[in-house]
């Protein structure tokens, strides 16, 4: 079994979410909710050049869970 | 509950000042004292230019001194990197690149090369007295926001497919998720953890956050390189009541003998998958133990599945059972739909265990870290974790092998896995592994390293022979090695990488002909002549001596051959006609039908 992820030849797209997320998607599959498209379908390696240079910061932008604003400046020295 | 592990701590500390949080070589600290200590030199870091949001490595032996190190990263809103000292040089300097640290944190005896450009090393035990003279500490550093959770709490280098290390960002979340209320252990003040995991291998994590958080002590093992009996002494010694242990070890110290710890409540081990026979020897001799099975990938935050034996297990492998809490499973195929129960299918972790991908690397993040088309909340990830597994009719998943563990011998495709799987199903197989081996010339071929039973001696002959018997030819082994142990890797789990470069000899020239064995008994002498020279590829005309071969393999091989046939052949009848058709002969005028 081969992972759909993992075809060098396959047809893919680049998701992102709503914390700044970004995934690999296969063309085949139907769109997850809470995604959107934001590199129409291309070669998997186009598509990975694209998420290298548009997603910098890993961390996700908004907190998955609640959150309060304190900021990580008052806790700096 | 959105916290951090250094706010938890704290609480913990408030709560039990006095209790002893952990002790080690180098003496032992009350929780009072490790988030005193932990508080001063967090503010050093801070001193030194450490920001909230970097990585601070930590390079020390196992000692008390070792966590307050961690805790300090974690108190000045770091992430730590725990570094394993005995690493080459090369290799943690590549590391230390990558995660772009600039502030290192070391004991005396590892801080030697640590430094560099832009790089400094701070060894507290020296600074820390200098540090203590100044004005008192400023309360709101180390007290922890709880709303950080989010925050990366450390960094674990897991090396990659491609052999260039990679940096696994998990958040505190992940790490409270394992350790806080957790469903597959129970957890207390009362509890004394074994700290013997290097912290660069996740498996501290659950060790150490697990008593710390908890209100429990944390009994760092003896420094330096321990031997299996000194180690089981301590954990006798010091009263451990939950131990982890790879693998690998966890099956070393079952044919030790594991007796004699009553106060152990929670053995867990995992890291590769366990033999049954040891799991249930591990049961019989510790009735008042819990045996666990822990599987998971660093991504995924030491566990994703625990299966809990108290009795013994009477399936062929070991189940890893059911996600542990917080942590959701799903088991697809490669449209990525689910697969029925039974089916085999890929394994994909969700849930508030996953990391944030890996270090600066968006793209590999991107590929591995994936949109979860089920998830319940819309926007979530899956980690698709490249293994294999099975759902068994009670829901536990049965770990199949690496999905990335296939190959192609022949255009044929093959689960390494599950070659693994049809050797140790044998009789007198207690562990094996199964490397695909690329020769010079470029194709591959399988090759099987078997550890006997207990007292057993397989015959490498016998077990190929039995393979052709569940097995298609094509994924019966080129070769069946017979080892005393499978190496292991730092991290403990068997290092097919050393297997792979093991027996790379070919078949050399020699002066008959290629010509390819005929009949099963020129068959048989030839593979079992493979199995000793350590490569295929023998011609039925081949020369034994010109191959390579002595007469100490010779006599293995007459032995071979009375266990295999119930022939004799004297030693001059081999020699005289040393090759794989002369020998067939003799072993044929002994009686046996070709």
């Amino acid at each position: 079994m081969t992972n759909p992820f993992d075809h060098p030849e396959g047809r893919f797209q680049v998701l992102l979410n709503g914390q700044g997320q970004h995934s690999l998607w296969p063309v085949f599959a139907e769109v997850p909710a809470g995604w959107t498209v934001v590199h129409p379908a291309g070669s998997r390696d186009a598509c990975l050049a694209y998420v290298e240079t548009h997603w910098t910061d890993l961390r996700p932008t908004a907190p998955a869970l609640a959150s309060s604003p304190a900021s990580e400046g008052t806790r700096s020295a | 509950m959105t916290c951090t592990i250094d706010a938890l701590f704290a609480r913990r500390a408030a709560a039990y000042p006095d209790r002893i949080a952990v002790h080690g070589d180098d003496g032992r600290l009350t929780y009072a004292e490790l988030d005193a200590q932990a508080g001063r030199l967090a503010h050093l870091l801070a001193e030194s230019g450490v920001r909230p949001g970097d990585v601070v490595a930590v390079c020390a032996g196992r000692s008390a001194q070792s966590i307050v190190m961690l805790l300090a990263v974690l108190k000045a809103g770091a992430a730590y990197l725990g570094l394993d000292s005995k690493q080459p040089a090369a290799r943690r300097d590549l590391i230390l690149r990558d995660a772009s640290v600039r502030v290192v944190l070391a004991d005396k005896s590892s801080a030697t090369g640590l430094g560099g450009e832009d790089r400094t090393v701070i060894v507290p035990g020296e600074e820390q007295d200098a540090a203590r003279e100044r004005p008192p500490a400023r309360p709101t550093l180390g007290s922890g926001s709880d709303s950080d959770s989010d925050r990366t709490a450390y960094v674990a280098y897991t090396s990659g497919s491609t052999g260039v290390p990679k940096g696994v960002c998990i958040p505190h979340r992940a790490v409270l998720r394992l350790v806080v209320g957790a469903d597959f252990i129970s957890m207390d003040s009362t509890d004394t953890f074994l700290h013997f995991a290097p912290v660069a291998f996740d498996a501290s994590t659950l060790e150490i956050w697990g008593a710390l958080l908890n209100g429990g002590t944390l009994a760092v093992a003896p420094s330096g390189d321990l031997s299996l009996t000194e180690l089981l002494r301590f954990v006798r010694d010091e009263r451990i009541s939950v131990m982890w242990l790879t693998a690998g070890l966890f099956h070393r110290a079952v044919d030790q003998g594991l007796t004699d710890l009553p106060h152990l409540r929670h053995l867990l081990a995992g890291g590769d998958a366990l033999s049954v026979a040891h799991v249930n020897r591990a049961v019989a001799a510790l009735p008042h133990t819990a045996v666990t099975n822990g599987y998971g990938p660093t991504e995924n935050t030491t566990f994703t599945t625990t299966h809990t034996m108290r009795e013994p297990v009477d399936s062929a492998t070991v189940p890893i059972g059911r996600p542990v809490s917080g942590t959701g499973v799903l088991v697809l195929d490669d449209r990525l739909r689910p697969v029925p129960d039974g089916e085999p299918g890929e394994l994909y972790a969700t849930g508030e265990g996953l990391a944030h991908g890996y270090l600066d690397r968006p793209g590999i993040t991107a590929e591995r870290f994936v949109a979860n088309p089920y998830a319940d909340v819309p926007g979530r990830r899956m980690y698709r974790t490249g293994d294999l597994v099975r759902r068994q009719a009670d829901g536990s998943l049965e770990f199949i092998g690496r999905g990335d563990g296939q190959v192609k011998i022949r255009g044929f495709r093959i689960e390494t896995g599950e070659v693994v799987a049809a050797l140790t199903s044998l009789p007198g197989v207690s562990r094996a592994e199964v490397v695909a081996q690329r020769r010079q010339s470029g194709d591959r071929r399988l090759i099987a390293y078997v550890v006997g039973a207990e007292g057993a001696k397989p015959s490498a002959l016998e077990i190929r022979r039995r393979l052709t018997e569940i097995l298609p030819d094509y994924a019966v082994p080129s070769l069946v090695r017979t080892v005393d142990e499978l190496p292991l890797t730092a991290n403990g789990k068997v290092d097919r990488a050393a297997l792979e470069r093991r027996d790379t000899a070919e078949r050399p020239e020699v002066n008959a002909d290629h010509r390819a064995p005929e009949g099963h008994l020129e068959t048989a002498v030839a593979g079992m002549w493979s199995d000793h020279l350590g490569f295929d590829g023998i011609g039925a005309d081949d020369d034994f001596f010109e191959l390579g071969g002595h007469s100490l393999m010779a006599v293995a091989i007459i032995a071979e051959l009375h266990r295999e046939f119930g022939v004799e052949i004297s030693p001059i009848d081999f020699y005289l006609d040393p090759s794989p058709a002369g020998l067939a002969r003799s072993v044929e005028k002994a009686g046996v039908t070709p």
